[in-house]
C-alpha cells in the first residue's frame, strides 16, 4: 500500500522547509489534483520518542476528524521506510504574504472576508473542542479561489479538561494573549480569539500590531495600548503563576490607533482583545456582531487579491538575465573583446 | 524613506505607532513625551538650538519637514499684520510689489537672514498702518464670503442628491414587492403549470430592468468647489465588481452528533449540572477557564455517537467517512466528583 502511495504523488516542485518537515508541491496521479505533500522529518531521538514526531502526530490525530471549508483538509497519509508524509490541499499563498505585499491594496470588503473565513473556521474548531494555539497570518492559508483555510495543527490540542495542565509556551509571541504571558496553565478559546484580534489589527495597519521583543516587552506593549488590567476588570489576575505588577497605563481609544476603521469593526476588535479572557468574545459571538452583516459586504472569493503579479515579473527578469548571460558567454567564446570608446 | 522619529529619545513611528511629534516656533520637532518631560515648568529651551520656548506654543506637527512647519508659523504671524487686499492698491503693479515684499519678509525670518532688520521693518510697517490693519481685520474679505457661499451651495446639492437616491430606493422596493405579489397571485389562481408562470414572470422582470437601465442617470455628478468632478469611474476603483458580493448572514454551526440532544450552556449553568464538577480555582478563572466548559464537554462526549451504527458491510469505517462528531480523545475530562 505504501508503494502505491509513493507512486501516486508526483513531485512538481519544492515549496519550503520548516523545523519539522519539508513541503513539496505534487500531483495526485489518481485524481489529477495538485496537492501539498508534507514530509515529516525523523528528528532527534527526543523528538521522535513517541515513534513519530509529536507535531505530526497532533496534526494527524486532529485533522483526520475535521472537515470544514475553512480548515485545511488532510487528504491522505502514507509512509515510506521510516518517513511519514501527510497530503494536504494545495494552497497558493498565505495571509502573511498578502499582508506584506505592498502592491496589494486591502479594502474593507477584503478584510471582512478574511476575518469572516478565519472566524468560521475557528468556530468549527472550538465547537469540536480543539484549540489551534498557533493562530498567525502565516498559518492562514489561501487557495487560488480566495478560500482561506486554517493550517498547521502542530500545536493544536483538545481543550476542556481541567485535570491536565497545558503549556503556556504556545502561540507565536506577537499573537500571544496576556493570560499566557502571565503563565496560565488552564486556558480556553480566548487564546485563539486574541490572536485573531491581532491578525485583524495587522490587516488594518499592514504591520504586526504588537511586535514584542521579549515576553516582558510583549506584555508592556499590550498594556500600553489596552491599559494595565486591575483586579476589577480582570478578577484573580494576581493568582496567575507569572503575574508581575506593571506600571499602570491608561487604555488608548482604538479609534485613535485605527483611524480609518469603522465603529462596527472597532467594536469587534475591542471585544476580541479584551484583557480578561472571560470577557473576550467567542468566535460565535463575534460572527453575530453587526460588523459582519453590515455594508460593505465581504468580498467574494474571486475578488480577493492574489500576490502572483510580483512572481511573474521576477521570472521574466530572471529569464532576461539568463539570456543576457548567454550572450556575454558566446561573445567571450568568440574571443572578441569589446573595445570601449571614450 | 527615512523613519520619522524624535531627535531626542530616538523613538520612531515604527516602534511606537502612537508617537506624536510636536513642533514649536524654532522649527525643531520633539515627541509628545519629551515635550512633557522638558517643559514640565511651562517653559524651557529647545534641545536642538537652545532658543527659549513655551510649552503652550507646541503644537502637533502636520508636515514631515519641520522647516515647513516653521515657515507656516511665521507666515501666519506676518500675514496677520500684512493684511492688505488687492482692492486697497491703485494698480496691479503696486499689489505685486507688496506681495513680493511680504514673501521676502517671510523668507528672511524663516531662513534666519537679516532677522533684526526685517523685524524693524515689520515694526515700522505696523506703526504706519495701524488704522488700516485694524480696519481690514474686522471686515470679512470677499474671498471668505465667496468660500462660504460655495460651501452652502455644496451642502444644498448634497441634500438634494440624498433625497433623490432615497426616492429611487423606495420606488425600486415598491416595484419589487409588486412583482412578487403578482407572481404569487398568478401562482395561486392561474391554471398554467408553475414552471411556465415562473418563466414568463422572469421575462417581464428582465424587461423592466432593461427599461430602468435605459433611463438616464437621475442626478448629475456632483461638482466640487475645486472644480473637480466625481463620477462613477473614480480613481479609487480597485477593480472587480463590488456589486457581486453577497451580504453575510449568520447561521449557527450545526454539529452532527449521532446522539441524543445534550443540554445547552444555559441549562448547564442553571440546572445544577455544575454541582458535579469541581469549581474552577482562582488561577483557572484568571486564565479564562470556567467549570461549565469542562462540564459541557463531558456531557457532549457522553451523548455523542450513541446512535451511531457502522454500516453492516464495512464494520471498520474510518473516522472521516463515518462523518460522526469527533470523539477519539484520550484525555476525557472529569465530570463526576
Amino acid at each position: 500500500m505504501a508503494e502505491d502511495s509513493n507512486r501516486r504523488y508526483e513531485k512538481i516542485e519544492f515549496l519550503g522547509e520548516g523545523q519539522f518537515a519539508t513541503v513539496y508541491k505534487a500531483r495526485d496521479t489518481k485524481t489529477d489534483a495538485v496537492v501539498a505533500v508534507k514530509k515529516i522529518k525523523v528528528g532527534t531521538r527526543v523528538e521522535a520518542a513517541d515513534g513519530i514526531n509529536r507535531t505530526a502526530l497532533r496534526e494527524i490525530k486532529l485533522l483526520q476528524e475535521l472537515s470544514h471549508v475553512n480548515v485545511i483538509g488532510l487528504l491522505d497519509i502514507f509512509g515510506q521506510k521510516s518517513n511519514v508524509s501527510l497530503v494536504f490541499d494545495f494552497m497558493e499563498t498565505d495571509l502573511e504574504i498578502i499582508i506584506k505585499d505592498n502592491k496589494i491594496i486591502l479594502t474593507a470588503p477584503h478584510i471582512k472576508s478574511y476575518m469572516l473565513q478565519t472566524l468560521q473556521g475557528l468556530e468549527y474548531l472550538h465547537a469540536h473542542w480543539i484549540l489551534h494555539r498557533d493562530m498567525k497570518p502565516n498559518n492562514l492559508l489561501i487557495n487560488d479561489q480566495g478560500i482561506l483555510k486554517i493550517g498547521d495543527f502542530g500545536l493544536a490540542k483538545y481543550y476542556g479538561s481541567p485535570s491536565r495542565p497545558y503549556s503556556n509556551q504556545v502561540v507565536t509571541r506577537w499573537y500571544r494573549c496576556p493570560e499566557l504571558l502571565f503563565g496560565a496553565k488552564q486556558y480556553s478559546t480566548g487564546v485563539d480569539i486574541w490572536a485573531t484580534g491581532c491578525i485583524m489589527a495587522e490587516l488594518l495597519i499592514r504591520l504586526p500590531f504588537l511586535p514584542g521583543e521579549t515576553d516582558l516587552d510583549q506584555l508592556g506593549r499590550i498594556f500600553q495600548v489596552l491599559g494595565t488590567p486591575t483586579e476589577d476588570d480582570w478578577p484573580h489576575v494576581k493568582a496567575l503563576p507569572d503575574y508581575i505588577q506593571f506600571r499602570s497605563y491608561p487604555k488608548q481609544p482604538l479609534k485613535e490607533i485605527f483611524t480609518a476603521a469603522g465603529d462596527d469593526l472597532l467594536e469587534v476588535l475591542d471585544q476580541m482583545m479584551a484583557l480578561n479572557p472571560l470577557k473576550r468574545c467567542t468566535a460565535t459571538e463575534s460572527l453575530k456582531m453587526p460588523y459582519f452583516s453590515n455594508k460593505p459586504h465581504p468580498a467574494a472569493g474571486h475578488q480577493l487579491p492574489r500576490p502572483g503579479s510580483n512572481k511573474i515579473v521576477n521570472k521574466e527578469q530572471e529569464a532576461r538575465r539568463a539570456g543576457l548571460k548567454r550572450k556575454q558567454n558566446s561573445e567571450q567564446d568568440r574571443g572578441l573583446a569589446k573595445r570601449l570608446m571614450f | 524613506m527615512e523613519e520619522q522619529g524624535c531627535p531626542r529619545c530616538k523613538t520612531t513611528k515604527y516602534r511606537n505607532p502612537s508617537l506624536k511629534l510636536m513642533v514649536n516656533a524654532c522649527g525643531h520637532s520633539l515627541c509628545e513625551s519629551c515635550v512633557d518631560l522638558l517643559f514640565i515648568k511651562g517653559s524651557g529651551v529647545c534641545p536642538e538650538c537652545g532658543v527659549a520656548l513655551r510649552r503652550n506654543n507646541y503644537r502637533l506637527q502636520v508636515f514631515e519637514d519641520a522647516g515647513v512647519e516653521k515657515e507656516v508659523d511665521i507666515r501666519k504671524k506676518v500675514l496677520r499684520d500684512f493684511n492688505k487686499k488687492e482692492e486697497d492698491f491703485g494698480s496691479l503693479q503696486d499689489y505685486n510689489d507688496y506681495l513680493e515684499k511680504v514673501e521676502t519678509i517671510i523668507f528672511n525670518l524663516a531662513s534666519g537672514v537679516e532677522v533684526e532688520s526685517t523685524r524693524k521693518m515689520i515694526e515700522q510697517y505696523k506703526k504706519e498702518n495701524k488704522e488700516f490693519i485694524k480696519k481690514n481685520q474686522s471686515k470679512l474679505s470677499r474671498d471668505e464670503e465667496y468660500l462660504e457661499e460655495l460651501i452652502d451651495m455644496e451642502k444644498q446639492e448634497a441634500a438634494s442628491r440624498k433625497q433623490t437616491t432615497m426616492e429611487e430606493e423606495t420606488r425600486e422596493k415598491a416595484l419589487k414587492r409588486k412583482h412578487k405579489d403578482a407572481l404569487i397571485d398568478e401562482l395561486m389562481f392561474s391554471d398554467m403549470p408553475a414552471n411556465a408562470i415562473m418563466a414568463t414572470h422572469k421575462q417581464t422582470s428582465v424587461v423592466t430592468k432593461k427599461e430602468e437601465e435605459t433611463r438616464p442617470p437621475p442626478s448629475a455628478a456632483p461638482t466640487f468647489s475645486t472644480g473637480m468632478r466625481f463620477t462613477q469611474q473614480s480613481v479609487f476603483n480597485t477593480g472587480g465588481q463590488v456589486t457581486e458580493s453577497k451580504p453575510y448572514v449568520f447561521t449557527p454551526l450545526e454539529l452532527e452528533t449521532c446522539g441524543p440532544p445534550y443540554p445547552d450552556i444555559h441549562s448547564i449553568m442553571n440546572d445544577g449540572f455544575l454541582s458535579n464538577v469541581r469549581p474552577s480555582t482562582e488561577m483557572e478563572l484568571a486564565g479564562g477557564f470556567e467549570p461549565q466548559v469542562a462540564c459541557q464537554r463531558a456531557l457532549q462526549d457522553t451523548f455523542c455517537g450513541l446512535y451511531y451504527f457502522p454500516p453492516m458491510n464495512q464494520p471498520c469505517a474510518s473516522p472521516n467517512s463515518s462523518g460522526s462528531w469527533s470523539q477519539g480523545n484520550s484525555n476525557s475530562p472529569m465530570c463526576v466528583s
